[in-house]
């Protein structure tokens, strides 16, 4: 039990950093470099700007395809079961 | 007020505020309007996913196990299994 807690503090604290560094470089992004000169090499670490916009669409498209179509594989099988249900149902009412 | 109406509102608030900024309603310097106005909802966006996971994160840092209350969750499970058999239900 004690090897689950050092594992489960080591993915906390993971989670914990990557999203301080995904904050703090787009917040640096977005916000902070317009300010920067262009010939200032701190711009050298940041892609182009139009990328700041279609990362996040891109990803957000994906997570609502990836959402959208885990709901739709669960709600068809469950309308599958019903429907295997109900006849089997009539089924059984049909024989007695 | 409930908390669904706070949380509209203030929604409304943020966004006609939003408004006026984008639509070039209330006169800006010029490097701020084209370059920072623009990106802002995605700056929400990101900054909100990154809250949430940090949240998350720091729960699963902090969360701490309580041996004893699982040997009595447990103990009480199985007593509800037992008396709910007798009554002819089966849980797994």
């Amino acid at each position: 039990m004690s090897n689950n807690n050092t594992l489960d503090k080591l993915v906390g604290a993971s989670m914990l950093v990557v999203a301080s560094a995904v904050f703090l470089y787009y917040t640096i992004w977005t916000l902070l470099l317009p300010f920067v000169d262009p010939t200032h090499p701190v711009q050298s670490l940041f892609p182009p700007r139009v990328w700041a916009i279609r990362i996040p669409v891109i990803l957000l498209l994906l997570g609502g395809a990836v959402v959208g179509s885990f709901l739709s594989v669960v709600m068809i099988r469950s309308n599958r079961k019903k429907a295997i249900k109900a006849r089997q149902k009539e089924a059984g009412k049909k024989r007695s | 007020m409930t908390r669904a109406q706070q949380t509209l509102s203030i929604g409304l608030l943020l966004s006609s505020i939003y408004m006026v900024a984008f639509l070039g309603l209330a006169p800006l310097p010029e490097k701020l309007q084209t370059d920072v106005i623009p990106v802002l909802p995605f700056w929400a966006i990101v900054t909100f996913g990154a809250y949430l996971l940090a949240k998350l994160g720091y729960g699963v840092l902090t969360f701490n196990d309580v041996p004893q209350a699982h040997q009595e969750l447990v103990k009480q499970i199985e007593q509800a299994r037992v008396e709910l058999k007798k009554k002819g239900v089966e849980v797994n």
